[in-house]
């Protein structure tokens, strides 16, 4: 059973679309996972059904209807076209997608969201970060935040470790401890900067988990600490 | 062909025609009652989110994925509202990305309708239970104390991060986040009546 979940704010910035791309993967992810949050999830969205059942209604011009209904047929007229000439060039008409094949067994029950992000990307490229930790970046179309897998091998324990930025993890496969609990398949686990813990995955099965990191903030000059609030946040 | 009152039901009807049989009228209706609604609700009092040009833009783009997702449309997992709420904002989203995109960093597979994915298994719910639901939002909407229904509104229709709601109401970060709370309590509460 799933016991981490973003909280309702995070939740609601996903619903209402200003959570950053890479942390919206995330919980996307946790919610392909999670029934409870997908419920959550639509009182969220119901919301935004209400407010705009409720708004003030703007003028639309008057030909905007025959403009769209122009530009609708329009496509389609192409899409018939593109599928008459694929069929004289005696393509297939709707090219399949290429199978994925992870030979990897460990990414062969992933969340949707995250198969289409590794679809074409296969074979990955795994970075040995220790005996225990491997980790492997992931493209996702953005730049603020680093989004890898960290793979834990079975009881492998990782370094104590802090944390640059907010750092979201969630569990994929299998499962790891530390000093506050045991986090499962589905867990949604949020980190501030300064929080430091000892991940150890459970002696069962390797564990793999997706993280976003918020991008390192560039530190310059010599008194870089002073002006990289990160780097001086110590909670007592 | 009757003229549906605004009746949330009514609508979901003429999406599922449209959905089933291409019906142009029913998605005429569909048109003249969303297009308006979705400018206003970019529409906003004090910020203007998206000049009146790009929400023009914005509308046809939401209308031509309705008409396209329409075959998708489950009256018994989300409203016609709601349904329409989410792909206007998922078109939202992937107007701003293609603004603010760097040309050489799109190398990713995933788009918007995978990460925010509505579709995903959830349980479709009786017909009225979905209906209670919704009203009971609509309703709690209404009853909010303006602060909490402000930063609800800020949130949704201007699309803004609490971050930036923050800063923008000179409010601290752990104040806005409490409002957020506090309103989803009172909603919350509202549908398990």
């Amino acid at each position: 059973m799933i016991r981490h979940h973003p909280d309702n704010n995070m939740l609601l910035e996903y619903s209402s679309g200003s959570l950053p791309w890479a942390m919206s993967l995330a919980v996307s992810a946790h919610l392909q996972l999670c029934p409870q949050c997908r419920q959550q999830r639509e009182s969220l969205n119901d919301i935004g059904g209400a407010l705009l059942s409720e708004s003030a209604p703007q003028t639309i011009d008057t030909d905007a209807f025959s403009k769209l209904m122009g530009r609708i047929d329009a496509a389609e007229q192409q899409t018939r076209e593109e599928e008459r000439l694929a069929g004289e060039m005696g393509e297939p008409t709707a090219r399949p997608q290429r199978p994925v094949r992870h030979t990897d067994p460990i990414l062969s029950d992933l969340p949707k969201v995250i198969r289409k992000l590794i679809s074409r990307r296969e074979p990955l490229k795994w970075k040995r970060v220790s005996n225990a930790l491997r980790t492997s970046r992931l493209t996702t179309g953005q730049d603020r935040y680093e989004v890898a897998f960290q793979r834990i091998c079975r009881g492998g324990q990782v370094a104590e470790h802090d944390h640059r930025g907010r750092e979201v993890t969630v569990v994929l496969v299998g499962s790891f401890s530390d000093a506050d609990g045991v986090y499962r398949r589905g867990d949604f686990l949020v980190r501030e900067p300064g929080d430091v813990h000892r991940p150890i995955a459970t002696q069962d099965q390797e564990c793999l988990c997706l993280s976003v990191v918020e991008a390192p903030v560039k530190v310059t000059g010599l008194l870089g600490w002073l002006v990289n609030p990160f780097l001086s946040f110590r909670p007592a | 062909m009757e003229v549906p009152q605004n009746r949330n039901d009514d609508w979901s009807q003429l999406l599922v025609r449209v959905g089933r049989e291409q019906d142009r009228k029913a998605f005429e209706s569909l048109f003249r009652h969303f297009a308006p609604l979705i400018k206003g609700f970019h529409y906003s009092r004090n910020t203007q989110a998206f000049s009146p040009e790009a929400a023009d833009e914005l509308v046809q783009e939401v209308m031509i994925r309705v008409w396209r997702k329409a075959p998708s449309f489950d009256p018994s997992r989300a409203s016609a509202n709601t349904w329409v709420y989410t792909i206007m904002r998922n078109c939202r989203i992937d107007m701003l990305r293609r603004n603010n995109r760097r040309q050489d960093s799109d190398s990713s597979d995933v788009d918007v309708d995978d990460i925010w994915d509505d579709t995903a298994d959830t349980q479709p719910l009786l017909f009225l239970q979905r209906k209670r639901g919704e009203e009971a939002v609509a309703e709690g909407l209404a009853s909010l104390p303006p602060e909490q229904s402000h930063v609800l509104e800020k949130a949704y229709m201007e699309g803004k991060s609490h971050s930036e709601i923050s800063a923008e109401l000179g409010l601290p970060l752990g104040t806005v986040k409490s409002r957020v709370r506090l309103a989803l309590k009172k909603l919350q509460a509202r549908m398990s009546k």
